[in-house]
């Protein structure tokens, strides 16, 4: 953990908002882009980071000393955002799948490289992602892009193992499905 | 026999250690599994590439301006249910008791206007200014008993809501009690609420109550439809969002009950 987080955490319990401060400040752009990952939109991911310090800070009294601040800041982020797609009106997600579909169906294939830079790829990914449900969305980040442990992903989302694994199986199978007009000869079977 | 999708995930995110070397020998015996291996890792190799937009600078001040805002004045000690299920009995009794003395008070007319619908908050605090000391320290009182009361409603609710669809069967021991003494404190609050003209309140309590009462009457073990419906019920009232709302309106509550008595009276 990191130095100052374990000062900034026991000052914060005792009420200093500057040492809070300190924390929003260290880790805000980071728990941003896991909010974006998961709700795919800039104000979205906002909202999620301002909810998950707030809940972090009434949760300040939970958090073991021998954690790391950093990966427990990410378990809020996760279900903070989990709770917020949930909130949002159900036709912003059919209107996700809708995108989804339409962009499965177009067999648009650039070459590689201007997708990269044309930052293709990250919108494609971010609305192939946008089709997985919420507990697949944060089951396959946290592992993918967190590297948290099937274990870690089952006590922060309180799911069982099988419950885990099987959101993870499911979640690269339609990212593999969402992605395919990409992987141009190399598309699977 | 080739080694199934599920399986060379889990051999992608190293989560397969015992079949690890049985299946880098496959794999280099199978073109067939082969090249499912190098679809699966191309795929992830792409996910790789995608990087979200960095917010834009000075985002990390904003942020802390957002998040002070919505800050209570000292973090909450914080519990779960299964930790504190010995303390509910007491912690109930002594909202009750609370929520009591407040009815009386807002029943006896003695300080009525600081009795004020949370709607009408800034009324109720100018009110406030004006009355004696004794009927703001009840009040203070009794928006933190109403703050502990909402809270573990919240808990409640996400840990309800963030079970997993397999959680139905598994056993709600703890939700049930806890629950069950949220309904009890939740029923003297309504009564209050109403007594004081805060019909808002009182609906929204009695909301709350219809889906408690289903959490603590429900069998130790849910099925998996009444769990369900369970879920949905509070999904579609959007009760989380609510009980979220009015814990912020309580909290400017306190720190504006906080300001008036602070300042030049």
């Amino acid at each position: 953990m990191h130095a100052d987080d374990v000062a900034a955490v026991a000052k914060a319990r005792d009420g200093d908002q500057d040492a809070f401060r300190g924390l929003v400040e260290r880790h805000s752009r980071s728990i941003y882009r896991l909010a974006y990952r998961m709700t795919g939109r800039p104000e979205d991911a906002e909202d999620v980071v301002q909810d998950t310090f707030v809940r972090a800070y009434r949760q300040l009294g939970r958090f073991e000393a021998r954690s790391n601040f950093a990966t427990w800041l990410y378990r809020i982020g996760f279900n903070c955002a989990i709770d917020y797609m949930r909130a949002r009106p159900k036709r912003e997600s059919a209107e996700t799948h809708d995108t989804l579909d339409q962009m499965t169906r177009e067999h648009v294939n650039p070459s590689m490289d201007d997708l990269v830079y044309a930052g293709e790829i990250g919108e494609r990914v971010q609305t192939a992602l946008g089709g997985l449900s919420a507990q697949e969305r944060a089951a396959f980040l946290m592992r993918h892009y967190h590297g948290c442990s099937i274990e870690e992903i089952c006590q922060s989302l309180g799911l069982k193992t099988n419950a885990a694994k099987h959101s993870i199986f499911r979640a690269v199978k339609k990212m593999r499905v969402a992605l395919k007009p990409l992987m141009g000869d190399k598309a699977c079977t | 026999m080739h080694v199934s999708e599920d399986d060379l995930i889990l051999h992608f995110y190293g989560e397969a250690p015992a079949d690890e070397q049985r299946i880098d020998e496959h794999l280099r015996s199978c073109p067939a599994c082969q090249t499912a291996w190098m679809e699966l890792t191309d795929t992830l190799k792409l996910v790789d590439a995608a990087t979200p937009p960095e917010p834009g600078p000075g985002f990390e001040r904003v942020m802390w301006a957002r998040v002070q805002r919505e800050l209570p004045s000292a973090p909450a000690r914080q519990w779960s249910f299964r930790a504190m299920a010995p303390m509910t009995a007491l912690a109930a009794s002594l909202v009750a008791a609370v929520a009591l003395g407040y009815a009386w008070i807002a029943h006896s007319q003695v300080a009525p206007a600081v009795v004020a619908p949370l709607h009408d908050a800034p009324t109720a605090i100018r009110t406030a200014s004006t009355s004696v000391n004794p009927s703001k320290a009840r009040e203070r009182v009794l928006l933190t008993a109403l703050g502990d009361h909402f809270a573990q409603t919240e808990v409640l609710l996400v840990e309800l809501m963030n079970a997993p669809e397999s959680g139905a069967g598994a056993e709600f021991e703890f939700e049930r009690a806890s629950a069950d003494d949220l309904v009890a404190s939740g029923r003297l609050y309504r009564e209050t609420a109403r007594q004081s003209g805060d019909l808002q309140l009182a609906q929204m309590l009695d909301d709350l109550e219809s889906v408690l009462v289903e959490v603590a009457r429900s069998p130790n073990k849910m099925t998996r439809k009444d769990f369900n419906s369970l879920r949905t019920r509070i999904d579609s009232n959007g009760l989380l969002f609510k009980v979220r709302a009015v814990t912020n309106q309580i909290h400017d509550r306190q720190q504006d009950l906080m300001t008036v008595s602070e300042g030049p009276l």
